[in-house]
């Protein structure tokens, strides 16, 4: 009995300390991924080159005492005349790898981490497997349904019609009634036609005002291209950068703050982000190797090239020559959001279009309505104390009402 | 004391066709008769047809209008730091072609330069530039310019021109043969280095200049009188009486931006100043600086010397010193003059512009005996910007023509078209082994030349400038260079064997000499001023007694000078400059014979005629133009037309006038006798901007004396009173209480200018740079001739005289006695009146021009339907149509007509089409911008801050603009309608936002020398 008890709890004491061990080594692979976080991804990543090497298998490759010494100071075991740290220095165009002050067990702790996500399968990957941003399901066009359908329904009336006629010749027949003379098709409806007049009439006004209609608007339309969604170069999605990533659209349309244009940015824009995040999601992949293309950039190796080529953007919003369109006056001083005009581009905008009709009755209508943020601004100091003393409220001062109608605001 | 003014002998003369058309706006008939005529009607389309087409119109329009052609959209790859675009950039920098020089800041837009504005830093062009330093941001989008290097006559690359220059220097330099370089004055101080080292390189070099319009005989008197090799430095500003002979100080002589706004100065009566300069001029044709003179007094150029030897012995009496010579001119004329000068000693001032080194002796014993050096005139602070020897050119080319030059290099000169002799010296060119021009085109001597290197525009170059003694001025590019050009120096370094970047090699200079200042320091302020030093006394130790007066030959005299736009023809290429009206005749597009009315009458020439001119070694053919104030017994012509390569614009516009200058004592002379006959060819039209757009003759420049002035500031200036009947009465009142219309609501704003007529001296530099802003565009000869040029301000000058018609014999001005012979002269501005009751804006049928709540008359063009009701209605002729498409029409083949011309457009402003009328906006875009720079930093607006292209470069601050709204506003300060501002017919109370000052002269009543 006590011999089973002795080996039970000696059973249980190994189980216990297995267990606290075993979680220990996670706690410590734990907060290798913390510390890894904090520390490294600015310049690695475990399986691929960034700025510094990829460091997948580097615990296979180096000592962990050689390691902690890199880590701690690389630049020592260069001097030291390392033929390793050498090499490796001289590989990664002589950057200077920043020296943590870290503890043995945190470094090791790191590798732990290092060791664990190499067995992991590839990460970047998984989005597209969860379909979460796949290409959206095609729906299928309704109209063969329709057209069947209107197909079965004329087939329908057809048979209909003969069986009709079928009993209504037998029902003469049987009654004896002589077959009515055979009429032709356009005489009925020259008939039908002589007895519907005011319907036919009704019919006609109808659809001449319809046209008409139809028609003004239509014109009206000419040169609108609300709505324009031009391919473009490369397959940017705002949804993904503005909306899930919650970049701020001043980050790459910075001029929108400073000056009259708000800008596609430049590409060495993209390339503060892109210089590390080299996939993206669904398309993303081939759509920053375009950027990379155009800058003639080496992702592996980090180096521009000589054969640089622009990125063709296709504008989306044209203004005509003859109106003059400031930006940094509405986002600035008018304080306008950039959705009130370019609709709900980091919700449901992938590649960019046009949301407003951008026609002067357009801008025309948010002048009247919009009111002037006089507080605050020294610039309206003088204004507002006018307009105050001729009892105009706050409410009450729109663009319009301090001359953002007249013509030469906009047209010079 | 009533006075007529008119704009030209046409309506002086009352000529018939005058009076026709001074009663039309349009010049030509509207070829309506032709439409209406039996011809036009048997070819009637018929109803059906008409139908169709009208069909076929509109679906064609509607087709082509539902697709928006794709438009692309190309950011940079790699966004320069400082470029944002939209935003301006603007860069201090340095002008200077051997002739203009002033420093200046470059505005670009998105790397393109588009406006040149001068750097108020500098203490010599105090911000300021003329036209044709306004006008050269064209020149460099000029589509004439080479591409890049050429070897006898062919395109060439960079290191097979330097292979062969350099082979053929060593040469030369092997055998021992002279090198020259020739050039127009070299104010940096870096490129003579590059020069010097050149010459250390090849030992036989010799450095000549030589300046197109030479002051080599103010140089070497200066040396004579003085021993001071080179030009002084003046100062108008300090001169109580300024006398000028033969000089055009306020537009080309030396450095006529300084002198102008320093003559401003002495002439503006702004915050009650009650004195101003007096102005004396004695000179043959009527020039800008004659124009604006108080006396003026008509010579021939045989009589200048006359002239200022008996003033110098006038005053020579007065200081008890031996007189020069004896004149033959009556002392009591100049008494007055010399009395005044005598008393204002130490405070005048005495300029001659003649190349004789007699005269000028004879005007630095002058300004001696006066007191003015170390006043007035500083000695010590050498003024570099002409530097030309006589004697060395004339020594080069005897050496050319006897072919002992083995290599000439050509530097900012153009010798074969601006020498009297340069026909000649292009055949000795031909001659001469190795023979460079820097030339950026190939004109007259570059063409001629083996090799043209040519050399960066200004604008693409890195440069330093030294005008004055210890003041710098420093020049950066502002643009990449267009073209596969170099600069002169790196040139120059390569082929001395020691090439190098110029931007290093002046940084590394300018280490050397300005020690502690950073260069990044230099060259973001873009000038270096050294403290001055203290302005000298000199003994005068010129010989006087050698003078004799020159004797007349008794026939015509000719003067040959520089007009405003042409200058000496380096940017004759230039659309701007040629467009731009000579500010006394009001010409465009050519040059003249100008004649006095009085000797028009004698021969009986009319206007247009053509003559030959002959002097004894050159002949050429000019038109005839009637010039009052021209002295009779003399004619004169501009310099700078005439041109033969230099591009499609300039060339063959006009005559050239170089081959009537003379060699004379060693020294170019510019004027001379000369023998003119009429020839028998048909008559010339000139595109003139005179007689059109009058006033009707009424009284639009107000003026007085300045002794009334100080007693009443109202003088000339008297209210206009209205009649209005009140019931049986009849009440006189001002003509602001009478009115229909009712008061605009005003903003935050009330933009407004003010002109000052006493300070206005009409040198064009406002028309200049409101072209370059506001994207007008060039209309050409023809166009001008149908009264059609599209500036959108304008300069009206108008001559005056003290003929009154008779009362009831208005129609008999043209009987009176030679009345516009010496007339005074007045310049005025005119542009957009911006009236607060416009009487465009109520004609206007579809409400293309309306009124802002900022007092701005407003010019819509894309809703402007081309009815012209408004220029009809306007009592100013400000409006412009634009009777065609400017832009990409190969009928107005001028920079708006290609791609590298049009980049100097704004792009701000609208281009505007045919069909639509313009005018001038107040730079409507220059306050949209300085209100939005306001409301982003959430300030008000400072007076000042925003600025007009007009006011802005005006060299003597003229025209002032600002806000009405702001009390203390520099414009509010100026309105003084009790004093001299007034309305431009203010009697039609359409209540302007522009007002004027009434012009003051400093003359006695009833003497008018």
């Amino acid at each position: 009995m006590n011999n089973l008890y002795r080996t039970r709890y000696f059973l249980l004491l190994i189980s216990v300390i297995s267990i606290m061990l075993i979680s220990f080594q996670s706690a410590n692979a734990q907060d290798g991924e913390a510390l890894y976080k904090a520390n490294c991804t600015a310049c690695h990543a475990v399986k691929e080159k960034v700025i510094g090497p990829a460091l997948m298998g580097v615990s296979k490759r180096r000592s962990e005492d050689w390691l902690i010494k890199w880590i701690r100071n690389s630049q020592s075991l260069i001097k030291a005349n390392d033929e390793y740290a050498i090499k490796i220095f001289n590989e990664y165009n002589k950057t200077v790898m920043t020296s943590f002050n870290l503890k043995d067990e945190e470094i090791k702790a790191i590798l732990a981490y290092i060791k664990t996500e190499e067995a992991k399968p590839d990460a970047t990957a998984a989005p597209v497997a969860s379909g979460t941003t796949g290409a959206p399901v095609e729906e299928k066009p309704i109209w063969p349904w329709l057209l069947a359908a209107v197909v079965v329904l004329y087939l329908l009336s057809g048979i209909l019609r003969r069986v009709q006629e079928t009993l209504s010749t037998a029902v003469r027949q049987k009654q004896g009634i002589a077959e009515p003379a055979p009429t032709t098709n356009w005489k009925k409806n020259r008939e039908w036609i002589r007895r519907n007049k005011k319907l036919i009439a009704v019919i006609l006004i109808l659809l001449t005002i319809v046209g008409s209609v139809k028609a003004w608007y239509s014109l009206q339309a000419i040169g609108i291209s609300q709505g324009y969604n031009p391919d473009q170069p490369i397959a940017y999605s705002h949804q993904l950068h503005a909306g899930e990533m919650g970049i701020s659209c001043i980050y790459c349309h910075s001029g929108a703050e400073r000056g009259k244009v708000a800008g596609i940015p430049s590409a060495n824009v993209c390339m503060n982000c892109h210089k590390y995040v080299k996939k993206g999601p669904v398309t993303g992949t081939e759509e920053i190797a375009k950027i990379y293309k155009a800058l003639d950039y080496d992702p592996d190796k980090g180096t521009y090239g000589p054969n640089t080529k622009p990125i063709q953007w296709v504008r989306v919003h044209n203004l005509p020559d003859l109106a003059y369109f400031n930006h940094s006056q509405h986002v600035v001083v008018g304080q306008i959001a950039c959705q009130t005009c370019h609709g709900p581009v980091q919700d449901s905008m992938t590649v960019a279009y046009q949301y407003s009709p951008l026609t002067m009755n357009w801008c025309i209508t948010c002048h009247r309505e919009t009111k002037v943020k006089m507080a605050g601004n020294g610039y309206y100091n003088d204004l507002h104390k006018k307009m105050m003393n001729s009892n105009v409220p706050d409410s009450m001062i729109t663009v319009e009402k301090i001359g953002g109608l007249e013509c030469a605001r906009c047209h010079y | 004391m009533e006075k007529k003014y008119w704009k030209g002998v046409e309506e002086l003369q009352n000529d018939a066709e005058f009076v026709r058309l001074k009663n039309n706006e349009f010049y030509e008939n509207l070829p309506l008769d032709e439409l209406v005529s039996k011809k036009a009607e048997e070819t009637l389309t018929p109803r059906r047809d008409f139908l169709k087409f009208l069909g076929f119109g509109v679906a064609a329009a509607s087709l082509a209008a539902c697709e928006a052609p794709v438009r692309k959209s190309i950011p940079y790859l790699i966004r320069p730091e400082q470029i944002t675009p939209g935003i301006a950039n603007y860069y201090a920098s340095t002008f200077s072609d051997g002739y203009d020089y002033a420093s200046i800041l470059v505005k670009t837009r998105e790397g393109r330069p588009i406006k040149i504005e001068g750097n108020s830093l500098s203490s010599v062009t105090k911000g300021k530039v003329n036209a044709r330093v306004q006008a050269s941001v064209l020149s460099l989008y000029d589509n004439n310019r080479l591409q890049g290097p050429t070897m006898n006559g062919n395109p060439a690359d960079w290191p097979a021109v330097d292979k062969a220059i350099t082979d053929k220097l060593t040469a030369i330099a092997a055998k021992g043969g002279k090198i020259r370089i020739l050039s127009s004055t070299v104010i940096s101080p870096t490129t003579l280095k590059v020069i010097e080292d050149f010459s250390k390189k090849y030992p036989g070099t010799k450095h000549v200049q030589y300046d197109a319009v030479s002051f080599s005989a103010m140089i070497q008197s200066n040396k004579e009188s003085f021993g001071v090799n080179g030009l002084p430095s003046y100062s108008f500003n300090k001169a109580n009486i300024i006398v000028g002979f033969e000089c055009d100080f306020l537009l080309n002589w030396i450095s006529p931006v300084e002198y102008a706004s320093q003559y401003a100065v002495t002439r503006k009566l702004d915050n009650g100043r009650k004195e101003m300069s007096k102005h004396y001029q004695f000179e043959s044709a009527l020039s800008l600086t004659g124009s604006n003179a108080d006396f003026r007094t008509g010579i021939k150029p045989s009589q200048q010397l006359s002239y200022i030897m008996a003033l110098h012995n006038a005053i020579a009496a007065k200081a008890g010193l031996a007189a020069a010579g004896s004149s033959s001119v009556d002392a009591k004329q100049l008494e007055k003059l010399a009395a005044e000068l005598w008393t204002n000693k130490g405070k005048s001032l005495v300029v001659c512009g003649i190349n004789n080194i007699a005269a000028q002796n004879l005007v630095n014993s002058i300004n001696v005996m006066l007191d003015n050096y170390g006043n007035t005139i500083d000695v010590d602070t050498t003024c570099y910007l002409r530097k030309g020897n006589d004697a060395d050119l004339s020594e080069l080319l005897s050496e050319a023509d006897k072919g002992e030059i083995g290599a000439l290099f050509f530097y900012n000169c153009n010798p074969v078209y601006s020498l009297p002799a340069g026909a000649a010296f292009g055949n000795s060119i031909k001659r001469i082994e190795l023979s460079v021009a820097f030339a950026d085109r190939a004109e007259e001597t570059a063409s001629l030349c083996n090799f043209i290197c040519p050399d960066h525009h200004p604008l693409e170059s890195w440069s330093d400038a030294e005008p004055k003694k210890g003041f710098y001025s420093f020049g950066q590019p502002s643009i990449s260079p267009l073209f596969n050009t170099r600069h002169m120096q790196e040139s120059m370094l390569a082929w001395a064997g020691t090439p190098a970047a110029y931007h290093d090699y002046l940084s590394a200079n300018w280490k050397n000499i300005a020690g502690a200042m950073s260069w990044d320091k230099l060259i973001q302020d873009g000038v270096y001023e050294m403290p001055a030093a203290a302005s000298g006394k000199y003994p005068f130790a010129a010989n006087l007694s050698s003078i004799a007066e020159e004797k007349s030959s008794g026939g015509m005299e000719l003067v040959v000078y520089e007009n405003a736009g042409m200058g000496n023809g380096n940017q004759a290429n230039n659309p701007w400059l040629q467009e731009l009206p000579d500010p006394v005749s009001k010409i465009t597009w050519d040059n003249y014979l100008a004649i006095s009315p009085r000797d028009a009458r004698e021969k009986g020439w009319r206007q247009g005629n053509i003559v030959t001119i002959k002097t004894s070694s050159a002949s050429i053919k000019a038109p005839v133009l009637i010039q009052p104030g021209q002295t009779p017994g003399t004619v004169s012509i501009a310099l700078g037309y005439g041109r033969t390569k230099t591009g499609k614009t300039a060339d063959s516009i006009g005559w050239n006038a170089y081959p009537l200058v003379s060699m004379r004592n060693a020294a170019l002379t510019y004027s001379g006798a000369v023998d003119i006959q009429k020839t028998a060819d048909e008559d010339y039209i000139f595109a003139a901007t005179q007689s059109h757009h009058t006033m009707m003759g009424r009284a639009i420049v107000k003026e007085t004396i300045l002794s009334e002035y100080i007693k009443d500031p109202n003088a000339g200036n008297e209210a206009e009173l209205f009649e209005v009947k009140a019931g049986k009465e009849i009440l006189k009142k001002p003509v602001e209480e009478v009115t229909l219309w009712d008061e605009h609501e005003l903003g935050n704003h009330h933009w407004g200018m003010s002109i000052d007529l006493n300070s206005c001296i009409g040198c064009g530099a406002c028309v200049v740079a409101c072209t370059a802003e506001n994207n007008v565009p060039v209309v050409g000869k023809n166009e001008v001739m149908r009264s059609r040029e599209m500036h959108w301000i304008r300069i009206d000058r108008y001559y005056s005289s003290d003929a009154d018609p008779k009362e009831g014999e208005k129609g008999d001005i043209k009987l009176m006695e030679d009345p516009s012979d010496m007339p005074k002269v007045v310049f005025q501005p005119v542009m957009c009146q911006h009236c607060n009751h416009a009487p465009c804006e109520t004609v206007c049928p579809v409400i293309a021009t309306s009124h802002s709540s900022e007092g701005l008359n407003q010019m819509i063009y894309n809703r402007c339907v081309g009815t012209r009701y408004c220029a009809n209605n306007c009592p100013y002729k400000v409006r412009r149509f634009n009777w065609f498409r400017y832009t990409d029409n190969p009928k107005f083949d001028y920079n708006m007509n290609n791609d590298l011309g049009k980049m100097v457009l704004n792009p701000d402003v609208v281009v505007r089409s045919r069909g639509v009328m313009e005018k001038c906006s107040m730079c409507v875009q220059r306050l949209q911008e300085g209100k939005l720079n306001a409301k982003k930093a959430g300030r008000t607006i400072k007076d000042g801050e925003i600025n007009v292209a007009c006011a802005q470069t005006c060299p003597t601050n003229a025209i002032t603009f600002g806000d009405y709204n702001i009390p203390d506003s520099r414009l509010s300060q100026m309105w003084k309608p009790k004093e001299r501002s007034y309305h431009l017919l203010g009697e039609l109370n359409i209540q302007p936002n522009v007002f004027y000052q009434t012009k003051v002269r400093n003359i006695e009543e009833g003497n008018e020398a």
